[in-house]
């Protein structure tokens, strides 16, 4: 494994040398910005992604965005979540259903369907695919991954045809966004294929598809080609014929082919490489505020970390910004806290802690830690603050930020042991608290959770606290703002756990990476926003 | 030699249920599991231990590798984990891919070795011989992904005559009958080139030094003496000798048919089994790893079986 590891990275290595290469030639005949024209019908966009997908069907445990991404231009949802999470939780435009409406409890919601949605083998779309699709959603044999989603809605009745009502079992604030999670899969032809068989069944030999697109061809770790589905119901319908994923896994390479033409989209542009997709006149660099925050994560159980004071000393003491800067190149943004800047429920009262290392040194004596010895690292009661800082190994930027801190914690008698851990074991540890300390992140959805990762962890709650965080306020607070219904009222409470959770530092905040996409100037009207990528593919057009 | 034959085959049994077996142990031990994998995303604790259910996982690791490799022994290899797809399904799709590759590669590093060292035997030590020792000593020392590289950047985008990668156009994926064929010649010319280069560098380092020798032997001498053209005596007197200890290196070789490059798969996007497996470590899809293992093992022991009998039937002095 070590063998292979070491060809692998240095493969990686050399074939950055061929980005660096293949981006220095001169500017062919197509460069420059082709001269604008309206949109006009046909052509395809080549995508290049580092792994293909595993499964179309997102029950069987599709776990990659970029799986969700062909998933959504395939099934149809009920209602279209639009990208205004900025102002407030986000809001529906409709998709296969024309209207909702809640009863007067607000503990029924009834959807009125399109008429004239089909499947792509002609079967109508009705509310029976809804309620097949809820019973998929909540069967223990099947397991989905979203299970949990659906824990307050009791049942889905099939009023007629085309109207369909959710029954709750209590009123909160998303439940709109509950009922429309997960997208319709087609009763007729999948419900042929008991519950228990579901884990061990390609769907892809019984695909049946309502949406945009349709499944053309697939070869596996190779080529994933959408075509344009003429039978589509919705408007506007795609101007793009097809839309390729090719598989490529060294993402140099598909700089490389970006730059020649061979594929026109690459979604995960390293930031060193952005002034050079920048400079080439044939692209475009699209900066889009990604989903994800990093963190180091401090294990709140472990005598070292168990003080708060320490902990607000550790993060006094690295001078985040400059990290940031340096091993992003500047496209990402300062963490400041548990959520995403770019939400609405985001506390912009927070304070942003400094890089103040002699207020460090302060705390850190406040909490008994001197250098009694002499040798430039704290101890207290004969234990030297000595630590390990756990990073994945495959990630030369966490590399990068694990050397920094490194450097700035040795300036306040701190030392860190940066230590490369395989992914998987990486987490495993963190999810055993087998762990000092960790360069982690969380990939947040749209709807607000601070459950998961900030509770104290029981068997039922706060599974995703890795750290072992426990403050019986911020739990209260978090559970009264999970009941409640007006947004105004639950920012309140969420601005509140927030100050907590920055006065707690159970962690120490990074970045909100910006995640890059390098685009051909060729592709038009592409509007890509974080929460999607495709998010108006229809619009999309393909200017020769 | 027939029961020298059973002999080997029943040893060979054996060290595919050891190769097995450490390697389920291995991967049992390795901390983490496949239902961590989007442990980023906050998958819900509940759905996870679900799945570990569903997997086995929540069993010990020797009750698992009991039901594992009862039913390997039926024949069944179980379906992968992360493509919810039969093992065997999987490794059907991409061991032809593989073997196509590497077996093209490996013709073309025995026919351009061979011929490399021809040339180089008519005048040791002449002016082509220095070249070409100096040409075929790079040719062997360069690591496989610089190669690779190097053509990409000069065949792929430099001089765009090649395509960088994958077997098929996007466009060929579409094709069938003699166009996607062509198209899948095209493809293969970098990747099959990126091969055979070191092999051909091996091969003739390997070959020019045995040949020397051969000539020196006095049934060479004696060939001459009778008048044989000096053609004839490097072909059919001193080659056939020479060449005796390539059929041990093409057994050798034999399991990479099967097995892949891991680095020229990935360079090239060339969906093989170097990058099934290495994914499925990553994924930890314990049964597509297992079968995966299990074949490659498989094709190792028969290599290395399959040389010895030719190498028995070849060469008289060779008694089993």
């Amino acid at each position: 494994m070590n063998r292979v590891t070491r060809e692998v990275t240095a493969a990686a290595l050399a074939s950055l040398l061929l980005a660096v290469m293949g981006c220095r030639r001169e500017p062919g005949t197509t460069a420059g910005a082709p001269i604008p024209t309206g949109p006009r019908q046909g052509g395809q966009v080549i995508v290049g992604v580092p792994a293909d997908v595993s499964t179309l069907n997102e029950y069987q445990w599709a776990s990659e965005a970029s799986e969700f991404a062909i998933i959504d231009m395939l099934f149809p949802s009920l209602m279209a979540e639009q990208p205004d999470y900025q102002l407030h939780p986000p809001s529906f435009a409709p998709r296969f259903a024309t209207s909702w409406e809640f009863s007067q409890d607000s503990r029924t919601l009834t959807f009125t369907l399109r008429k004239d949605a089909v499947w792509s083998d002609g079967v109508p779309v009705t509310a029976e695919d809804v309620r097949f699709t809820f019973q998929v959603q909540k069967d223990p044999r099947i397991g989905s991954p979203g299970f949990e989603i659906k824990d307050f809605i009791s049942s889905v009745e099939v009023v007629d045809p085309f109207t369909v009502r959710f029954h709750f079992t209590r009123v909160y604030p998303y439940q709109l966004m509950d009922a429309n999670d997960g997208h319709i899969v087609p009763a007729h032809a999948w419900g042929k294929v008991p519950f228990e068989q579901w884990r061990d069944t390609d769907f892809e030999r019984i695909m049946v598809t309502s949406g945009p697109f349709r499944l053309a061809s697939h070869t596996r770790q190779q080529t994933l080609v959408l075509q344009r589905d003429p039978a589509y119901w919705g408007s506007p319908r795609p101007y793009l014929d097809r839309l390729v994923f090719r598989v490529i896994p060294e993402i140099s390479g598909q700089l490389a082919q970006l730059a020649a033409g061979q594929i026109h989209l690459v979604l995960m542009v390293p930031p060193r490489e952005a002034p050079r997709v920048r400079a080439n006149p044939d692209l475009e660099l699209i900066e889009v505020p990604s989903r994800a925050w990093a963190f180091i994560a401090w294990n709140n159980k472990h005598p070292l970390f168990a003080d708060r004071r320490v902990r607000r000393a550790l993060s006094l003491g690295i001078n985040r910004k400059s990290v940031v800067d340096t091993a992003y190149h500047g496209f990402a943004k300062l963490a400041n806290g548990p959520v995403l800047s770019s939400m609405w429920a985001y506390n912009r009262a927070l304070p942003v802690l400094p890089y103040d290392p002699e207020q460090a040194r302060a705390l850190l004596a406040e909490a008994g830690w001197r250098d009694t010895d002499g040798d430039g690292v704290l101890e207290r009661d004969g234990r030297s603050f000595v630590f390990e800082l756990l990073y994945a190994a495959t990630n030369s930027i966490r590399q990068e930020i694990s050397l920094l801190v490194q450097s700035d914690l040795a300036k306040i008698g701190v030392k860190v042991r940066p230590t490369a851990a395989e992914y998987m074991s990486q987490i495993d540890r963190q999810e055993n608290g087998d762990y000092e300390a960790a360069i982690s992140a969380w990939e947040e959805a749209t709807k607000v959770d601070l459950a998961t990762a900030w509770m104290t962890r029981t068997a039922t709650q706060g599974t995703n606290n890795i750290v072992g965080y426990s403050n019986p306020e911020v739990d209260r607070l978090i559970a009264a703002s999970r009941d409640e219904n007006d947004y105004t009222h639950c920012k309140i409470l969420l601005d509140r756990i927030q100050e907590l959770i920055v006065e707690d530092q159970p962690v120490t905040f990074l970045y909100e990476a910006t995640q890059l996409i390098g685009i051909n100037r060729r592709v038009r009207g592409a509007d890509i926003n974080a929460s999607s990528i495709y998010f108006n593919i229809e619009d999309w057009y393909w200017s020769p | 030699m027939f029961l020298w034959t059973l002999r080997r085959a029943a040893a060979g049994v054996v060290i595919v249920w050891l190769v097995a077996t450490i390697t389920f142990t291995l991967v049992s031990l390795a901390p983490g599991d496949i239902t961590q994998t989007t442990a980023e995303q906050r998958v819900p604790a509940a759905a996870r231990e679900r799945w570990r259910h569903d997997f086995g996982l929540d069993r010990p690791w020797p009750a698992r590798y009991a039901a594992w490799l009862g039913a390997s022994l039926r024949g069944d290899l179980g379906t992968s984990w992360a493509y919810h797809r039969p093992v065997t399904s999987l490794l059907g799709e991409v061991l032809p891919n593989t073997a196509l590759l590497a077996s093209l590669g490996l013709i073309l590093e025995l026919v351009g070795g061979i011929a490399v060292a021809l040339t180089q035997i008519r005048r040791p030590h002449g002016h082509a011989d220095r070249a070409l020792t100096a040409a075929t000593l790079t040719a062997y020392a360069a690591p496989t992904f610089l190669v690779g590289l190097l053509l990409l950047y000069f065949f792929a985008f430099r001089l765009p005559i090649f395509p960088p990668s994958h077997m098929h156009s996007p466009a060929g994926e579409l094709y069938r009958g003699w166009p996607r064929f062509v198209d899948l010649l095209h493809h293969l010319a970098l990747p099959v080139v990126a091969i055979g280069v070191t092999g051909i560098g091996a091969v003739a380092r390997y070959l020019r030094g045995s040949l020397l020798d051969e000539r020196m032997e006095r049934y060479v001498t004696a060939a001459r003496a009778r008048g044989c053209s000096e053609a004839r005596v490097v072909w059919a007197h001193a080659l056939p000798n020479a060449a005796l200890p390539l059929i041990t290196m093409i057994g050798m070789s034999l399991p990479f048919l099967v097995s892949g490059s891991l680095v020229v798969e990935v360079v090239f996007a060339w969906p093989g089994m170097g990058q099934a497996m290495y994914e499925a470590a990553l994924a930890r899809d314990v049964p597509l790893l297992m079968g995966g293992t299990v074949v490659a093992t498989v094709a190792v022991v028969v290599g290395n079986l399959v040389a010895d009998l030719a190498y028995a039937f070849v060469d008289p002095r060779v008694r089993l």
